[in-house]
């Protein structure tokens, strides 16, 4: 069984192609959104600054603006120019201080403009609330009187999180769900078709063994894979992961099992390999999107909501996030694990009564 | 000698379809015995479900004194199996193949030797699909040797090939015979069954139509002896007194080749000399062969089969 454990490793590390594409999918996404999220980066889009007062007012309003770093600053003098560059797509608002702004002109007060491009709304929102913000501070200074109402604001974890941290952690999940999936249902789709698996029945090899040998070859390649991703995500984007790397292996360790079942069931219905490749994507696809990857499902209509959190990788990417990121015990919530449990075992029961190394 | 594999009224159904239609034979040791038949006669479905890859919808079949049905894990030790078309592990040498599969056995041969049994040694640290065709049949066919089987299945071992690399492969499965192992092959190659093959059994449509010694079966045929010839100018009255004798038949593909099959030596000697009128550009009396066997027993010609199915 060690021979046929070590062939299989030989196998997947010789298949340089297949190898390459099963990192390189995942990668690509942790480079991609390290570069927009990683590196502690809040900054929501770049705006366009023009100042035509020197008052102290909108002295302060500049520097309040450059402190908050929640923008790229370019500094434009004529409106027309800027204006262009936001039709362009470089820049997604303008700010105008007009000349006489900052004087006390009760009667008839100069108010700073803002231009905004309508397809950046996230940026807008942004600079909306920056721009309420100050003004209030300084309505309430000038008037000399303090907010009656307000809030205090509390995070649930006094950990330092970051969009980023929640898609790194999002594609751990991916990147077992996808090369566990698509690996074991398009391998042993081609094993049939090959009539590798027909000849390995003509041998007295028990087939457990031969399920065995694949599947704790391929969790091999899983942690390479995982580490590989967290190794990237922590030094080159600055990712925080909390929890001990060990326990998240593990979790990983589930998951790898958990979709290579779900791959063998589909090689077990599937009858070329092409129909393997078309229902491994079938079922990828969607839950990549549906099942919190990118973004909290929660946010999800209800109804949708109610269902796509039982999807196979909706638990374990709770799981996944609550400890890696939260630095929670893998028990923390018993129902994640339940509902992976309960995948594991109807898959199991599915992949074995669907799954033959015979044509009968 | 000794019935090594025993068929006993097997039955496969698939649907409506009889894909093996009551059959049964036996194969002694250390003889090579061949399933002729064109494809989808049968001959594969009843290989496999004799190799325990396929259940039988009734009868029964014993190898080496285990019933295929509760003692296949030990058949399994005992027998090498080459499929018809099978491939191999993509990214493992041939000789780290050779020594998985000798892993799954509490025996096996080493992979070297087996290598350079098929001349293929210096390939050894070659994957499977840099090989040419009649180097991927070879082997294919060591590959089944690896736990010194008994008993050997090659399922249609030579189709594909050129026949240069057909006969190479004869000459090996000879050797294979040498060392006292018992084969049953599959092929629709008359001319393969009648090199090879110590005994046969000719399918059709699941049956088996007729089985015993090759060379019995040929000389047992209604019209053992052939003449072929051709001729530009036979003429009318030539071909009248020759069919007086037996049929004459056109040969297919052929301009002006025609074939007799005939009964006895004094109806050869009479059609050779209506032949010497004519004087044939080609001329050769010979024995009847296994196609000539299976033509009389079908009715048809595998060649004119395949056509059909093409």
């Amino acid at each position: 069984m060690l021979k046929l454990f070590l062939a299989d490793l030989k196998m997947i590390t010789r298949n340089r192609q297949a190898l390459f594409w099963s990192l390189m999918f995942p990668l690509m996404f942790t480079v991609i959104f390290g570069l927009f999220f990683g590196r502690e980066n809040n900054i929501a889009g770049t705006i366009i600054l023009i100042k035509k007062s020197n008052s102290e007012m909108a002295q302060n309003f500049e520097k309040a603006l450059d402190e908050s770093k929640l923008f790229t600053i370019k500094k434009e003098s004529n409106l027309e120019a800027a204006k262009k560059e936001v039709g362009k797509g470089q820049v997604s608002a303008i700010v105008e201080i007009p000349e006489s702004f900052g004087e006390k002109n009760l009667e008839n007060p100069v108010k700073i403009k803002l231009y905004e491009d309508p397809a950046n709304s996230q940026v807008n929102a942004v600079l909306i609330g920056f721009v309420d913000k100050f003004f209030n501070q300084i309505n309430f200074q000038m008037q000399n009187t303090k907010p009656l109402f307000g809030y205090e604001e509390e995070k649930t974890t006094q950990k330092k999180l970051s969009y980023f941290d929640f898609v790194l952690a999002g594609i751990l999940g991916l990147v077992l769900m996808n090369s566990s999936i698509m690996g074991v249902g398009i391998a042993m789709s081609k094993y049939r078709e090959d009539k590798i698996l027909k000849r390995i029945m003509t041998t007295p090899l028990k087939t457990w063994k031969f399920v065995v040998c694949e599947v704790l070859s391929r969790l091999i390649l899983n942690l390479l894979q995982i580490s590989i991703i967290l190794s990237i995500g922590v030094y080159g984007f600055s990712a925080h992961i909390y929890g001990n790397i060990f326990v998240l292996l593990g979790v990983a360790l589930i998951g790898g099992m958990l979709f290579q079942l779900i791959g063998f069931m589909i090689a077990g219905i599937a009858k070329t390999t092409q129909a393997a490749e078309g229902m491994a994507t079938a079922i990828t696809i969607p839950m990549m999107f549906l099942a919190g990857v990118f973004f909290p499902i929660d946010a999800l209509p209800k109804r949708l909501y109610s269902f796509v959190q039982y999807l196979p990788l909706a638990p374990l990417l709770r799981i996944i996030r609550s400890v890696a990121l939260e630095a929670k015990p893998i028990w923390d919530n018993p129902n994640n694990l339940a509902i992976v449990g309960g995948w594991m075992i109807v898959m199991l029961f599915l992949s074995m009564y669907k799954f033959r190394l015979s044509e009968e | 000698m000794q019935n090594i594999i025993q068929v006993k009224n097997l039955i496969k159904k698939y649907g409506k379809l009889n894909a093996v239609d009551d059959i049964s034979f036996e194969v002694k040791k250390n003889e090579v015995f061949g399933l002729l038949g064109e494809n989808g006669a049968g001959k594969t479905t009843t290989l496999e479900i004799i190799e325990g890859l396929r259940r039988a919808t009734s009868g029964e079949a014993f190898i080496l004194g285990h019933d295929i049905k509760k003692g296949i894990n030990n058949i399994k030790e005992k027998i090498g199996v080459q499929l018809q078309s099978s491939a191999y592990y993509q990214f493992l040498t041939l000789q780290e193949i050779l020594s998985l599969f000798g892993s799954f056995y509490q025996k096996s041969l080493k992979p070297m030797e087996l290598l350079e049994m098929v001349d293929l040694k210096d390939k050894a640290r070659s994957y499977v699909n840099n090989l040419s065709g009649g180097q991927k049949q070879r082997f294919s066919i060591i590959a089944s040797l690896i736990n010194d089987p008994e008993i050997v299945f090659l399922d249609e071992p030579t189709t594909g090939l050129d026949p240069l690399a057909r006969r190479h492969l004869w000459n090996i499965i000879t050797k294979i015979k040498f060392q006292g192992k018992t084969i049953i092959l599959t092929t629709h190659y008359m001319e393969e069954a009648e090199v090879l093959c110590d005994r046969v059994a000719i399918m059709d449509r699941g049956k088996i139509l007729t089985m015993g010694e090759t060379h019995s079966l040929i000389e047992h045929l209604k019209e053992p002896f052939t003449i072929s010839f051709k001729s530009k100018q036979i003429q009318e009255k030539t071909l009248s007194d020759l069919s007086k004798l037996s049929e004459v038949k056109k040969e297919p593909g052929k301009v002006d080749a025609f074939k007799m099959n005939l009964k006895t030596q004094q109806e050869v000697n009479a059609a050779l000399k209506y032949l010497a009128e004519i004087k044939p550009e080609y001329l050769n009396v010979g024995r009847a062969t296994l196609e000539d066997v299976f033509i009389e027993l079908t009715g048809k010609t595998i060649l004119e089969d395949e056509e059909k199915n093409a």
